[in-house]
């Protein structure tokens, strides 16, 4: 039973650690598909993009600092989205679906830059922190481990009360609960949109900055963490933030427990599962709406 | 009224198509029958690739037109019919021909039990849940263990009639098998099931007050729509005489729609061709370049996605222009 | 035309149905009948209930309390596709034709649910179903006939006039050979010699075995229209009579007055 326990314990603290970045991933397709009623699948290319300019500026010939470099990276990865957003603002208001798959051919434009200006290798990419870990009843817990809990724990809040307390997040939320009606307030609905692209964006960026010294970082890896990210959205019924925060941590903590107690080469399939699962019995997310779901 | 008529768009389908349309294919048809004699192995070998995937294709334009679905998972299906194909062979020392019918048909089944858990999904969901059926397939087929040989995949190497040669039935199999779906699904698009299928998927509300149900219609269209992929699988090995597990990944699934999206989800030969061609093609030609090839494909997509209209709208205007502007008042 | 039903055909009839939403109740306790051979308008003021009885009727809803049966057969747990099996058909107040299909494959979907054909009969060139085909052509084209609509059979819908388009609605509607045609504010957005031709042919439809059962907006249709009308009032049946009796029935001329003065 303690031996259970001991098992448990590492695996559940690891998957919460991931399953933040995961959330991090899923509030930025949730903001998004809020906003604009786009599934994006160029997020997790846009992100990976963002790896490898940091990458190239502080190691590959750069040589330019850390913070430097991921500030240019946002700065480049969030242009971009601002471009994609107004590639698909044009479609998307003829029908979702079309927006959607306009999405996929930016994804396809993006991993084939990365392809051409960075190549197809994988690469190791490490935070700046010291490299640390004491063991707390138990529980190894490594700088890592708080790096990444500070961070998404600082950008989930922050995030949180801009939505909740300022104009701008009045905004969002009235553009995502009619984009119609904020039209008829007055309300500028591109602007509202764009800028939920550009923090989806920064919010992608960091999650995968974040995720990376855990893997490597490759053209097409990405996608593969953005699958979770997904994951995460799905079971918080995609179109709530507060969802998207337990999803992640749910996939996180269920991945890893399923790596460890059945294996760890079926991970896809794991999730496909688990989304099915979890459509079937929570239609419309595991957590109660409060109005703004949409799915029939 | 009548005036009211006679500024209509003429009717998307005939009864039979109309004459010049009928010749184009028969053109086309008898084209492709002369490629391995006047063309090289190389040429004989990427059209008789591309054919297949003019079938995989049509899969997934199937699911979008009759669906009214995006898929991005359809490799699963794709890699299904392969390596039922190649196991058949392998274990049963059985050929093609016995194979593609086999996957064809359990291809039909997999995909009911794929649309079964996902029939109340629409849109999204279900391109999420298509999506996670993608990247499970490399890691379900090494599962399979020595049965579907690894990484290093298997061989189809067993001709479909022993004493012709191999690389001709490479090329004609898949020729017959595409002429052969394209007029199925034809003939498909004048049942009673096919009216259901469009009708549901316009106004699933209708459809339901007239006796078919919402998971009536996903299952059909997902079952037709896999086992049409699962036969384009058991071509894919047979012209292509190898399966492995890295052909069929995410990019497979999203490459096919491309193929979909720009042939303007057309379920007709040349469509169907266009984007096989497409996907086959740009590859082989851009090899020196392969980095680019997401790239070309990621602004194809986004060509016809803004600049075009939907496919249907698209499909509906180059037919009236393609079947010569039959009007009646 | 008609299916042969028993010498007494079944009426539609409706036990004291409740149905609410989050606590607010939209229909309470309402009872009435719809009888086979008769037009039956049900009429009410706005937010009186008529639009969510309907949809009880199709199976849009479904009620808390209550029975709605056709004949002896309970429907009110039915989901709408098996009511279609049970003889209910309808026509929506949104126009619901497939664009892609002509208006004789539209009509020709309405019996799809009577056809035996299978899936190879769906792509094969079997003999069963080429005739099977053959018969739905030419039941759907005498519908079409009887409905003044053969000239539009090979044109596709979108471009026909509203009136039309609601037209076609009833005929895919009546090829389905329905026991219970259940006909949503069909003379929304028609104007008024759209309107006169609908009231025509709803009344040449009728005949001894088939309910039909009109909600609607129109008084001037319903009038004309209907053999009998109940009338709704805040989720309650108010009246049901005649034309002339409903006309003369001092609480609709309140509800409706009252409803007017606004």
């Amino acid at each position: 039973m303690s031996d259970l326990l001991q098992d448990l314990l590492p695996l559940v603290w690891t998957g919460i650690v991931t399953g933040c970045l995961y959330a991090m991933g899923a509030l930025g397709l949730v903001m998004i598909f809020k906003a604009t009623r786009v599934v994006n699948f160029a997020h997790g290319n846009l992100a990976a993009l963002a790896g490898f300019v940091v990458y190239g500026l502080t190691q590959a010939g750069g040589g330019i600092g850390w913070i430097a470099a991921v500030l240019i990276a946002l700065a480049i990865v969030v242009l971009l989205a601002l471009v994609a957003y107004g590639l698909i603002a044009r479609v998307s208001e003829a029908s979702d679906l079309r927006g959607t798959i306009a999405t996929l051919g930016i994804s396809l434009v993006l991993q084939g830059v990365v392809q051409v200006v960075f190549g197809a290798d994988i690469v190791n990419l490490d935070l700046p922190v010291p490299n640390w870990s004491a063991t707390v009843a138990g529980l190894r817990v490594t700088s890592y481990d708080i790096t990444v809990l500070a961070v998404s724990g600082i950008v989930i809040a922050a995030l949180f009360l801009v939505i909740e307390r300022t104009r701008v997040g009045i905004a969002f939320r009235a553009v995502s609960t009619s984009a119609f009606a904020s039209r008829v307030c007055g309300l500028n609905i591109h602007a509202v949109q764009g800028l939920a692209w550009g923090v989806a964006a920064g919010l992608g960026v960091t999650a995968a900055l974040l995720i990376i010294p855990s893997t490597f970082l490759s053209s097409t890896t990405v996608a593969s963490f953005m699958l979770q990210s997904f994951a995460a959205a799905v079971l918080g019924g995609f179109s709530s933030l507060p969802g998207s925060i337990v999803g992640g941590l749910i996939v996180g903590v269920t991945m890893n427990l399923f790596s460890y107690f059945v294996t760890s080469e079926l991970s896809a399939t794991f999730l496909l599962v688990l989304m099915l699962v979890a459509l079937n019995l929570f239609p419309g997310g595991i957590l109660p709406q409060r109005g703004g779901g949409s799915r029939a | 009224m009548p005036e009211a008529v006679s500024v209509l768009a003429p009717r998307a389908t005939a009864e039979t198509p109309p004459l010049p349309r009928r010749l184009t294919v028969w053109l086309l048809l008898g084209v492709l029958a002369l490629v391995p004699a006047v063309a090289g192995g190389f040429w004989t070998y990427s059209v008789g690739v591309c054919m297949a995937n003019a079938v995989a294709v049509l899969s997934v334009g199937f699911l979008l037109r009759y669906g009214g679905e995006v898929s991005i998972g359809h490799s699963f299906f794709l890699a299904f019919g392969a390596y039922c194909t190649a196991i058949v062979e392998r274990e049963l020392g059985l050929s093609v021909g016995i194979g593609l019918p086999v996957a064809a048909a359990a291809g039909a089944v997999l995909g009911i039990v794929f649309a079964w858990p996902s029939r109340a999904l629409s849109g999204i969901y279900l391109a999420i849940a298509t999506m996670a059926l993608a990247l499970s397939v490399p890691e379900l087929i090494l599962q399979l263990g020595p049965i579907a040989g690894g990484y290093e995949g298997l061989y189809v190497a067993r001709p479909l009639i022993p004493g012709v040669s191999v690389d001709l039935q490479r090329y004609y199999l898949p020729l017959v098998v595409l002429a052969l779906v394209v007029l199925l699904l034809a003939r498909f698009r004048r049942s009673r099931q096919g009216l259901v299928l469009l009708t549901a998927r316009d106004h699933p509300r209708a459809a339901e007050a007239f006796g078919f149900s919402r998971g009536y219609a996903r299952l059909a269209a997902f079952a037709i729509s896999a086992s049409i992929a699962s036969t384009a699988g058991a071509l894919l090995a047979f012209a292509a005489s190898t399966v492995s597990p890295n052909s069929f990944t995410l990019s497979t699934a999203i490459y096919l729609l491309v193929g979909t999206v720009v042939s303007f989800g057309s379920l007709g030969l040349a469509g169907a061709l266009a984007g096989g061609a497409f996907i086959t093609l740009v590859p082989q030609l851009f090899a020196a370049w392969g980095d680019w090839v997401p790239i070309i494909y990621g602004a194809a997509l986004l060509a016809v996605v803004t600049l075009g209209h939907r496919p249907a709208e698209v499909l509906a205007a180059l037919r009236a222009r393609l079947g010569g502007g039959r009007r009646d008042a | 035309m008609l299916d042969a039903v028993t010498a007494t055909a079944a009426e539609l009839t409706v036990e004291a149905v409740s149905l609410s939403f989050g606590g607010h109740r939209v229909l309470k306790e309402v009872s009435m009948d719809f009888r086979p051979g008769q037009v039956t308008g049900l009429i009410g003021p706005n937010g009186a209930g008529k639009t969510s009885l309907f949809n009880c009727l199709t199976g849009l809803y479904r009620p808390q309390q209550g029975r709605i049966a056709l004949g002896g057969q309970s429907l009110e747990r039915m989901p709408p596709a098996r009511r279609a099996r049970a003889g209910l058909s309808r026509s929506f107040q949104h126009v619901a034709l497939c664009p892609e299909l002509d208006v004789l494959e539209n009509v020709m979907f309405g019996r799809a649910r009577l056809g035996r054909s299978g899936w190879a009969d769906a792509f094969l060139p079997l003999p069963g179903g080429r005739a099977e085909r053959a018969e739905a052509r030419a039941a759907a084209m005498d519908v079409l006939r009887r409905l003044d609509l053969a000239a539009f059979s090979d044109v596709t819908p979108a471009g026909l006039p509203p009136g039309t388009q609601r037209l076609v609605e009833i005929a895919r509607a009546i090829a389905s050979r329905p026991r219970v045609l259940l006909l949503d504010e069909p003379a929304a957005g028609l104007n008024p010699a759209e309107t006169r031709q609908l009231t025509a042919v709803l009344r040449g439809l009728v005949s001894p075995e088939l309910i039909i059962v009109v909600v609607e907006h129109d008084m001037d249709l319903i009038m004309q229209l209907c053999d009998r009308i109940h009338v709704l009032n805040f989720g309650q049946r108010i009246a049901s009579g005649t034309p002339a009796e409903i006309r003369a029935d001092p609480e609709v001329i309140r509800v409706y007055l009252g409803d007017s003065d606004d």
